[in-house]
């Protein structure tokens, strides 16, 4: 019994070459050729979009804006809009594209005005995190928000939508996320962003089960 | 300030919580609950305790009771259970015995034909032995001595004319009120309702608030539409610190029923014909908190009243005007005002020393008691101090700070009692010593002033009490027999007529 006759070959794997296939207003089909690990060459279909800026690394920034009044229960914002992509309504946090110029936070603040109403602080940003890269390069920076509940303008929020936006906000309590979002679920037939959907996993699991590993059935 | 020392039993805090609009609720009910019993602690630190309920059908009840003050009862983890509550209503007990009883805090909550009942009770039962008799006759076992686990059970009992499915509780409440005619201030819930009960003599306090968002509380915008829950409480000086807003009393013998959808006013039981109402007149001199609002008047605002009329009554020829920390304050400085004399401050309180009725006996409470205040020698050494007290039950702490003031140099003490002398024990509430022991009716008191080591002594009368607080009743309600207090330990006379 021996080892293989010869040493395996390992390559980085890299890009070699990116054809563009067809472009729309917003996104791009790329032709990805690529060496694997093993050195073979192959190809990936690659979707981008047409609108990312220079000089940042995100796309878009994704909000999780906490809503805090005085003797009330903290509240995350979500929002629920139909998405052409999926053919129905879905259950998203707050989000946007960076504008040309825009820092990840000042888009954050921004897209939550338009989109809610709501006028936040922000007080964490997440690195730059890819959002679906099997089939794109999307990325986003999720960014932290506390919403001053009890100042005025937060009590009546005013959506600044553009036009063909339709965007309906829900207010769902932080130490019921979980549940609240399967209500919603088993309500209408939405489609629940996977971040959100994780992120409440993680909030139950911090909230009433925190020396318990995640994965243990009951 | 004497009442400090002697400890009054029965003299507890009631209050209560509805979320309003949309449930599950988004108000942190069970902070909201917790925040209003700190806010009435001085009504009770014994033993405190919260019910909520989800409101649903059939509801979910979560109780936490724990002893000591409400921060150490309620503990952030203890709230944990209670946080699914839409509503809720809890309690905070003032007791003599000093036993431990976690079995007789309340709200006390049981079973009935239609579901679970708590109930929360301020006062006393005059007819409690009676009562007890009766319902035992019922086969009902109680199982604490508490007035309050009575009314529970006499609450549980079917009244006649009630329907299978529907329980009628302004019926069950009303057959409770026709048992007992004083005192007691109630908070009943029930499922997804809190009913809030004053006796028809009105005896112990109750009021109604308005929870709006903490930017409109303040202004005057705040509308309907506005309201995040209902607040009741035996005194509103709980609403400020919840953001709520004042509403309204609870009348002499109503029945409210608070709901997510509001205050309705279910009956008014009335009095037998020619009865007036018989507000604890103690809550204005002692009880309540400085700040809380009873018939349309501010407590503090009375007080001060009583000093200035006591000023009419018993001026005095000296050279400074002081109070003992901190009941008598608001008198004493109408006192001075009424006068002209300077008021100044004579005596440094220890507030981290405790209640000094614990100790065995008479000479160790004088001790205890000299160890609460130091002397501020520098303002009065030399000088003839009017020292003002909002009350002299027995006579033993009044006279240790007396020494005190004399021993550090003070010419003469007057003391000037904001309140007539107490002669007769309550029946309502309020644990007055037995008749023996209170000092107005010793052979000590026809010279009460050489007794307690004084220069002189003199008390507020009856009648000036009575104007210092009702003056400032509005007119429309000094009208049509709608106002009247209970003086019951001043005078002896009693607003109902006493078992024997």
């Amino acid at each position: 019994m021996s080892n293989s006759e010869e040493p395996k070959v390992t390559t980085a794997p890299h890009i070699v070459k990116e054809e563009l296939m067809a472009a729309g207003n917003w996104l791009k089909l790329e032709k990805t050729t690529y060496v694997d690990r093993a050195g073979s060459t192959r190809v990936w279909e690659t979707v981008k979009r047409t609108t990312r800026q220079p000089n940042t690394g995100a796309d878009g920034v994704g909000i999780i804006a906490l809503l805090k009044r005085t003797l009330h229960k903290d509240c995350v914002v979500m929002v629920k809009q139909f998405r052409p992509p999926m053919g129905c309504h879905t259950l998203e946090f707050p989000a946007g594209l960076i504008d040309e110029g825009e820092s990840a936070e000042a888009a954050a603040l921004r897209e939550l005005k338009e989109e809610t109403g709501y006028k936040g602080e922000v007080v964490g940003i997440t690195p730059v995190t890819c959002l679906d890269p099997g089939l794109s390069n999307c990325s986003t920076q999720m960014v932290m928000v506390n919403i001053n509940g009890d100042e005025g303008e937060n009590i009546n929020p005013m959506q600044q939508l553009g036009d063909g936006e339709f965007v309906e906000v829900i207010l769902l309590p932080l130490d019921e996320f979980q549940v609240k979002i399967d209500d919603l679920m088993k309500k209408d037939k939405i489609a629940v962003d996977a971040k959100v959907y994780i992120f409440a996993m993680g909030m139950v699991q911090a909230f009433f089960k925190p020396r318990e590993l995640p994965v243990l059935k009951q | 300030m004497e009442f400090e020392g002697s400890g009054i039993g029965e003299e507890c805090g009631v209050f209560g919580c509805v979320a309003a609009g949309e449930w599950p609720t988004q108000l942190e009910v069970a902070q909201v609950l917790t925040l209003g019993l700190v806010a009435i602690q001085h009504r009770g630190q014994e033993s405190a305790g919260i019910v909520t309920s989800n409101g649903a059908s059939p509801p979910t009840y979560a109780t936490h009771k724990g002893m000591g003050l409400v921060s150490t009862a309620f503990a952030p983890e203890a709230l944990l259970k209670l946080r699914y509550g839409n509503l809720g209503i809890c309690h905070t007990r003032y007791s003599t015995t000093g036993i431990s009883e976690l079995q007789n805090c309340q709200p006390f909550v049981v079973d009935t034909l239609h579901g679970q009942i708590a109930v929360a009770h301020n006062g006393e039962l005059v007819n409690a032995q009676a009562l007890r008799r009766k319902v035992m006759r019922h086969g009902v076992g109680l199982s604490t001595s508490s007035d309050s686990e009575l009314i529970t059970q006499l609450l549980a009992l079917t009244p006649p004319m009630e329907e299978q499915d529907a329980p009628n509780w302004v019926a069950r409440i009303k057959n409770l009120m026709s048992e007992t005619p004083t005192s007691y201030s109630l908070l009943v819930m029930f499922k997804d309702v809190i009913y809030a009960v004053r006796d028809p003599y009105g005896n112990r306090p109750l009021c109604i608030g308005r929870i709006v968002p903490v930017s409109k509380l303040h202004s005057s915008g705040a509308g309907e539409e506005d309201t995040e829950g209902w607040v009741v409480s035996s005194e509103s000086c709980s609403f400020q610190s919840i953001g709520a807003k004042y509403y309204r009393e609870v009348l002499p013998g109503e029945i409210v029923q608070i709901s997510r959808h509001g205050v309705k006013s279910l009956s008014v039981v009335p009095r037998p014909e020619g009865n007036l109402p018989a507000f604890c007149i103690f809550e204005y001199v002692y009880f309540a908190r400085p700040d809380s609002i009873f018939e349309g008047q501010m407590v503090y605002t009375v007080r001060q009243r009583c000093g200035r009329q006591l000023a009419i009554e018993a001026p005095t020829d000296a050279d400074v005007v002081s109070t003992v920390p901190e009941s008598a304050t608001p008198a004493a400085l109408g006192y001075a005002q009424q006068s002209g004399l300077p008021y100044i401050e004579v005596l440094c309180k220890n507030r981290y020393v405790g209640r000094t009725f614990i100790q065995p006996n008479t000479r160790l409470r004088q001790l205890g008691v000299a160890k609460k205040f130091g002397a501020l020698t520098d303002n009065f050494a030399g000088k003839r101090v009017v020292l003002v007290d909002d009350s002299i039950v027995r006579g033993n702490t009044i006279s240790p700070i007396i020494k005190l003031l004399k021993e550090a140099g003070a010419a003469e003490v007057h003391i000037r009692v904001a309140s007539p002398p107490i002669r007769h024990p309550c029946y309502m509430g309020i644990n007055i010593p037995t008749k023996e022991e209170l000092i107005a009716n010793r052979p000590e008191f026809q010279d009460i002033a050489g007794y307690i080591g004084a220069t002189s002594v003199k008390y507020l009368t009856v009648e000036g009490l009575v104007s210092a607080v009702q003056g400032g009743i509005a007119s429309h309600q000094q009208d049509g027999k709608m106002m009247g207090h209970c003086t019951a330990c001043l005078t002896g006379k009693y607003p109902v007529e006493l078992e024997w």
